[in-house]
């Protein structure tokens, strides 16, 4: 007999707890009984496991289950049911529990009036005070900014009434900011949302710089995808990666073009000239893209021109035979993604522009295996345009205009650390000595937080409400609930949406009238409010005949969703190709020089993980290295230059200059090298602060150079002169690799490859 | 307890074709094994513990280069070298398929690791320290193995025995693939596999994935073999090769 899980959830205690039975709506068989152990203090039943779904922050969009045991979180794995994931997880969303327990967690609020002095602690009712007496010390409201990760759901809601309501400002801060990827969207598709990829599906997938299974936007979505387009049920497709570094997604390509960095776009716009010029693909869109002149709108970007070769380093042939295999009939339907590196230069819009258009010629709009448009959020007040504002990040631009602009009295900043995350070109520690009075949300004393006047130790996600709106979305209307799955573990935290609204309070702003909820209302009761607007809906995942029974079944499944509410289907207007191509800046680096090709982490990200020794542990997919910062470059060229591994490195460029170790590998592209984002710490506790011999922030080598267009960042722009330090120091790099040595001896019979047939 | 135990012959089918090397299973096999925190130290000194890790292979030079991963961990062999040089039956060989580590037993000889070739098995040169906040976080399920204790993958086996004492125990029947995921019982690398390269069931049931999956591809020109097979360890993890339509030198990988 085999077992459901609706009874493996009554054996793992819920029905223990008598919380939830479920008379009269519809709950499909799979259904997860999940339910918060707040106000249950049978869960702390010695040996009887609960697992309770709820959204993961660390791996935005996806949804987990969190395995329970006496009022502590064991394991987080993905939640079965949630339609992003669909139960997978990554490393990033398990090292949750090390942010819940992390020994160097801020366990109370803190105080300096001069920011030169130490910190004091403080009890919660004088932390408020000094709150509410920093912010009436705004003489004019319009004086005050707050910084926060780019929102979305009820927080995000609650933050552009708050800021409203104060007349201040917001501005949500992302190191590498994926504005001009929100901008290709709007304007190729004419989508206010970043689309769904059905990577499952498509047959020929091209990716310009999406580092897709690793770190760029939905990994664990598109990497399950991915297990399926390889060996699912189907025949294997095909993946080509154009891209100036060897990622871990080149790494798993069919075939790695290397790209020279910045010529992405170029290549997109020659390989719509050779679609077109030779007829294939869909003519409406071939004629709308070229404003009706055919294939003579493109002749610029025509394979064997110079510029052409010149931007992209391919020869005619090559960029022919990717044009053609994209295109052919038998292909169908194939994919283009395009992301990262290639959208982060000067003419970073005009490139993901040109890689995005090449799915119009191909017809995969709204189609299996190709691009599908996400919905609005199921609540219409999520998708007011306030609202998205305060999900969308500034763009570099907007931050140095604000270094210079001394137009801040009081700052508050959450979930956000742009000290260490902006480059030197946009001083943000400018901005936060300038400002009299400086508030920082935060569970870690990171760089930003140590600069502050008062420290307010936030929840983890684990233990507070929240909803979760995922960018992109799977296609259809998707509302993730975050609930707390454990009782705060350290009793001087709070949650930054309740004393977002204490605060409103104090200061008499009516955010409760404005947000429709009881003037005691939490930032349970607004989310809760919310849902209860979704119950007489009668769709989607969850129907129930009381909202109660909604309420709960929400709970227990994580969320709720409706696969019958899609997006559009198709493009309403296609416009023609932008092509105005820039090339300035581009261009071979020149004697001793390289390209600089940074990257995320495949573990701690920007560097907003990098305090939790699990992913620190993690070793880099290509290079295996650890704990430590490094810089790729190509053994040939390394081998020229007398370079070893280990050997520490100057790495200059116009913004700074840093020292950190040698990685050569066969690899890298010879004009470029590669580091990774992330270290380099000096706050966020004792695994991210201080560890490393060199290990420095790369942010502090990128250039202020911005996209034309946009005023993004263009963080892959940057040339760097590399030379051995004077010092002549070598380290011995930490790294999995050497741990284990079966390769050796048993060379060629690790890994068998079943070759072309 | 349960009576009459049913045999069971617990095996993976890895398909390397899927796996990315994402590092998505080491992590998850480092949370719910109470494996200790690797230093950076433990790096240097070549001794960290990953009980499944992600090996890299280099092939070509740019710009026809590959790099090429695959998952390794126990491969719970039916002849393991491992065990007959115990002296003290700390491994052995159970009714289940498993290749089972006894930490009270070990002594600490580290044979077994030397007798191991796929360098699967791990040695505890410090008593594993975690800050007491962390402790909160370990797996009540497992023992921690203290300073001299050699450790290895387990394939969870704490979750399948609560999966026999739940479903065989309480309801009677077989454990099916179904029972398995739905109750949370397979291995946490398998479930944090996000393009489901590991595949975990059971071999004596022939309805199982892994059976069919094994029916399938282990044969001559098929994509299925068994890591160095040559050595006669009879594993019980079946690998299938990485499917490449553009590969100039097939099975070459070099470190």
């Amino acid at each position: 007999m085999g077992i459901t899980r609706r009874q493996f959830l009554r054996w793992t205690g819920v029905s223990a707890l008598g919380a939830v039975v479920f008379n009269g709506c519809r709950i499909p068989e799979e259904e997860l009984q999940i339910e918060s152990p707040v106000n249950l203090p049978e869960d702390l039943v010695t040996g009887i496991d609960n697992w309770y779904a709820t959204s993961c922050r660390q791996e935005p969009g996806c949804g987990v289950i969190i395995r329970v045991v006496e009022g502590r979180a064991k394991k987080v794995e993905g939640n079965p049911d949630f339609p992003v994931n669909r139960g997978k997880h990554s490393a990033r969303s398990e090292a949750g529990l090390q942010t819940l327990y992390h020994p160097d967690r801020l366990q109370t609020p803190m105080f300096r009036a001069d920011r030169n002095d130490d910190f004091l602690p403080i009890s919660w009712d004088r932390a408020r005070e000094i709150l509410n007496a920093g912010m009436n010390s705004l003489s004019d409201r319009s004086r005050f900014l707050l910084v926060t990760e780019p929102l979305r759901g009820h927080l995000a809601l609650l933050t552009s009434e708050f800021v409203q309501a104060l007349g201040g400002r917001h501005m949500a801060f992302q190191s590498l900011e994926q504005i001009n990827l929100h901008r290709a969207v709007k304007e190729v598709f004419g989508q206010d949302r970043l689309p769904d990829f059905d990577i499952e599906n498509a047959n020929y997938l091209f990716s310009f710089g999406a580092d897709f299974l690793s770190t760029w936007l939905s990994p664990v979505r598109y990497a399950g995808g991915y297990g399926e387009f390889r060996q699912g049920d189907r025949k294997r497709g095909t993946h080509y990666q154009m891209d100036s570094r060897f990622s871990m997604t080149a790494a798993n390509a069919d075939k790695w073009v290397p790209v020279k960095p910045g010529g992405e776009g170029v290549l997109a716009m020659s390989m719509a000239y050779v679609i077109i010029r030779d007829g294939m693909g869909n003519a409406d869109a071939a004629a709308a893209l070229t404003d009706g002149q055919g294939p003579q709108a493109l002749n610029a970007f025509a394979p064997d021109s110079a510029m052409v070769r010149d931007a992209t380093g391919l020869d005619s042939g090559k960029i022919e035979d990717l044009a053609h295999s994209f295109a052919d009939e038998g292909h169908q339907p194939s994919l283009a993604i395009g992301g990262g590196t290639a959208g982060a230069h000067r003419s970073g819009l005009f490139n993901l522009k040109a890689i995005y258009a090449l799915n119009l010629l191909v017809d995969n709009i709204g189609k299996k295996g190709g691009v599908r448009f996400n919905p609005a959020p199921p609540l219409p007040e999520l998708s007011r345009e306030d609202v998205a504002s305060v999900g969308m990040p500034a763009s570099y631009r907007e931050w140095q205009e604000l270094a210079g602009s001394g137009s801040v009295d009081v700052l508050m900043v959450r979930g956000a650390n742009p000290v260490y995350g902006l480059p030197p070109g946009a001083d943000f520690a400018r901005v936060v000595n300038e400002a009299n009075f400086v508030i920082a949300f935060s569970s870690f004393m990171d760089e930003t937080a140590g600069m502050a006047n008062l420290v307010l130790p936030e929840y983890t996600y684990l233990e507070e409400w929240g909803d979760n709106v995922p960018s992109p979305g799977p296609s259809y209307q998707t509302l993730g609930i975050q609930q707390p799955v454990v009782r705060p573990f350290h009793e001087g935290t709070s949650s930054f949406g309740d004393e977002l609204l204490t605060l409103g309070r104090e200061l008499d702003l009516r955010l409760e009238s404005r947000l429709e909820v009881t003037p005691d209302a939490t930032m349970k009761d607004l989310i809760k409010a919310g849902v209860e607007k979704l119950w007489p809906e009668n769709r989607g995942s969850v129907t129930a005949a009381s909202f109660e029974g909604f309420w709960n079944g929400v709970l227990q499944r994580g969320g709720w969703w409706d696969t019958q509410a899609t997006g559009d289907s198709g493009v309403a207007e296609i416009k023609p190709l932008d092509t105005a191509w820039d090339g300035s800046g581009l261009g071979d680096p020149g004697s001793g020089m390289f390209s600089l090709v940074p990257f995320l982490s495949n573990s701690i990200g920007d560097g907003q993980l990098a305090h939790l020794p699990w992913l620190q542990a993690s070793p880099d997919p290509i290079t295996t290295v650890v704990w430590h910062t490094w810089v790729e470059i190509n053994s040939k060229v390394a081998e020229d230059m007398g370079i070893a591994e280990g050997d520490i490195l100057e790495v200059s460029s116009g913004a700074g200059t840093l020292e950190a170790p040698a990685f050569p590998h066969p690899g890298v592209p010879p004009t470029t090298v590669s580091i990774p984002i992330g270290q380099g710490h000096t706050g966020m506790g004792r695994y991210a602060e201080g560890i490393g011999d060199y290990n420095y922030n790369t942010l502090s080598l990128l250039e202020s150079t911005t996209d034309k267009d946009t005023g993004a960042l263009a963080w892959a722009a940057t040339k760097v002169r590399v030379k051995k330090a004077d010092h002549g120091h070598s380290i011995d790099i930490p790294k999995f690799a050497g741990n284990q040595f079966a390769e050796e001896p048993h060379k060629g019979t690790i890994i068998k490859v079943t070759g072309p047939s | 307890m349960v009576q009459n135990r049913i045999d069971h012959k617990w095996g993976m089918v890895i398909d390397i074709d899927r796996c990315t090397g994402c590092n998505a299973c080491v992590v998850a096999c480092q949370a719910e094994n109470n494996i200790p925190l690797n230093t950076e130290d433990r790096f240097r000194q070549r001794r960290a513990i990953q009980w499944i890790h992600i090996e890299r292979y280099w092939e070509g030079e740019f710009p026809d280069v590959k790099a090429r991963f695959i998952p390794i961990l126990c491969q719970h062999c039916e002849n393991a070298p491992c065990e007959p040089v115990c002296p003290v039956y700390a491994t052995y060989h159970n009714n289940q398929g498993l290749n089972v580590q006894v930490y009270n037993r070990c002594v600490g000889t580290r044979y077994c690791a030397n007798n191991c070739p796929y360098q699967v098995r791990f040695f505890n040169f410090w008593e594993p320290v975690w800050p007491e906040s962390l402790r909160n976080q370990l797996n009540p399920d497992v023992s921690i193995r203290s300073r001299g204790i050699m450790e290895k993958c387990s394939f969870n086996v704490q979750r399948l025995r609560r999966a026999e004492r739940i479903v065989e125990g309480q309801q009677g029947g077989r454990i099916s693939d179904e029972d398995l995921s739905m109750g949370n019982f397979l291995p946490a690398c398998v479930q944090s596999c996000s393009t489901s390269a590991l595949v975990f069931g059971d071999f004596n049931d022939p309805n199982s994935k892994v059976s069919r999956m094994k029916e399938e591809h282990l044969h001559e020109g098929g994509r299925g073999y068994k890591l160095l097979d040559f050595l006669g360890t009879e594993p019980n993890v079946i690998y299938l090769s990485k499917v490449d339509p553009y590969a100039t030198d097939a099975g070459d990988g070099h470190a």
